[in-house]
């Protein structure tokens, strides 16, 4: 029943894709974007992500900030604060893994009102979360993700896709993630201006060793009511959860804004 | 005769002062049109709102900007400053360059530039 409900959600959403005439479009909401301009560059963003798994519930608050050193070059960290909620158990909670990042911009081809660029991307992330605590809220292990950022952005739509390898340390497994994203304005295009724009996206994740592909299917919405202020939220729903055969996730929800502070 | 010789002579110097008194502020308007300059920018890659909303942040921090007005479809921002205040072009250039987009035709001109506007599905012009 569920299943055919979710067949059906997405066989409209696709519709929906293929026939909207569009206008312009924000971010996207669970990929990367790669134009570090306005909210990517100077802001801050912040959302809440509710995982609802078989057997735990976690919340995940994390904030980020970017922070443009040149047009082509933009350093960041981001600051996630995590809570886990076992079913018949305590919650624990706190300042999970801090992660750093660089982006550096590799390629671009400028058109009037569309844009192609290429991004290289590294993150860094450090076991700041806590281990001793049950459930861990932090890794404990040091992490290195290496990776692409690629969009195409129109006035009419935005495409766009990341991809990269996350190297793990104390014998920890890689995985291979890799993102999917695309955005369109619902609202006649003019700026400044109020806008509504959909999103249907794709979060995948490939763990090398054992095995185990996750693929997650994310519908999203974004309400934009200034230059300075964004909004977002995003149902994520897994279509593919190989291998893995206990504490499936059923569904993320995420909730989140954006703003700029100069 | 001689009283509507006089009353032509007192009546064509009658216009002659209200055209004299009612021409000047007219003359001002366009003085103050001619004190400033209008330029037309072209930015490539701007395509999404926060592009343009970067790009309108680095614009107003030219000289003598007060306003900038973006057509994003169009890839266009217009801008004016005081004629003294004229930017130079290279300088426009390194502001698009630097604000992560492309320059392409800047132009600039004496009197504001006629634009395109869309209300309720109409084109007019302004």
């Amino acid at each position: 029943m569920f299943e055919k409900l979710i067949q059906k959600l997405i066989t409209l959403l696709f519709l929906n894709y293929i026939s909207f005439c569009g206008f312009a479009q924000g971010p996207p909401i669970t990929a990367e974007t790669p134009i570090m301009l306005g909210l990517e560059g100077g802001g801050i963003r912040t959302f809440g992500k509710f995982i609802s798994k078989e057997n735990v519930n976690i919340y995940i608050q994390p904030i980020g900030i970017p922070y443009n050193i040149t047009s082509k070059f933009q350093v960041g960290g981001i600051f996630p604060f995590k809570f886990i909620s076992p079913k018949g158990a305590e919650t624990t909670g706190g300042l999970s893994d801090i992660c750093l990042f660089t982006k550096y911009q590799l390629f671009k081809k400028d058109g009037i009102a569309k844009t192609f660029r290429i991004l290289a991307t590294v993150k860094q992330s450090f076991p700041t979360g806590n281990t001793s605590s049950l459930p861990k809220i932090g890794s404990g292990i040091y992490q290195t993700y290496v990776g692409l950022i690629i969009g195409r952005i129109s006035t009419e739509i935005g495409i766009y896709g990341d991809f990269g390898y996350n190297i793990t340390s104390n014998g920890a497994t890689d995985n291979f993630l890799y993102n999917f994203s695309v955005g369109i304005p619902l609202l006649p295009q003019k700026y400044p201006q109020k806008q509504i724009n959909t999103f249907l996206e794709f979060n995948g994740n490939y763990i090398i060793d054992p095995k185990i592909h996750t693929l997650f299917i994310s519908p999203g919405l974004q309400f934009i009511p200034g230059r300075r202020l964004l909004f977002e939220t995003s149902f994520q729903i897994p279509i593919v959860q190989n291998n893995i055969t206990t504490n499936k996730t059923k569904y993320m929800i995420l909730f989140g804004t954006r703003f700029l502070i100069n | 005769m001689l009283a509507l010789y006089k009353y032509k002579t007192i009546l064509s110097f009658s216009i002659l002062v209200f055209c004299t008194l009612f021409s000047t502020p007219v003359n001002a308007q366009t003085k103050l049109e001619q004190e400033r300059v209008y330029i037309k920018i072209e930015i490539k890659g701007m395509a999404c709102p926060f592009c343009a909303y970067g790009m309108e942040k680095e614009l107003k921090k030219v000289a003598g900007v007060d306003h900038v007005e973006i057509e994003l479809k169009k890839g266009l921002a217009y801008i004016s400053t005081p004629i003294d205040q004229k930017p130079t072009k290279e300088s426009l250039e390194k502001i698009i360059i630097d604000g992560g987009f492309t320059a392409g035709k800047i132009e600039f001109d004496d009197h504001p530039f006629i634009r395109d506007i869309t209300i309720k599905g109409k084109s007019i012009q302004n």
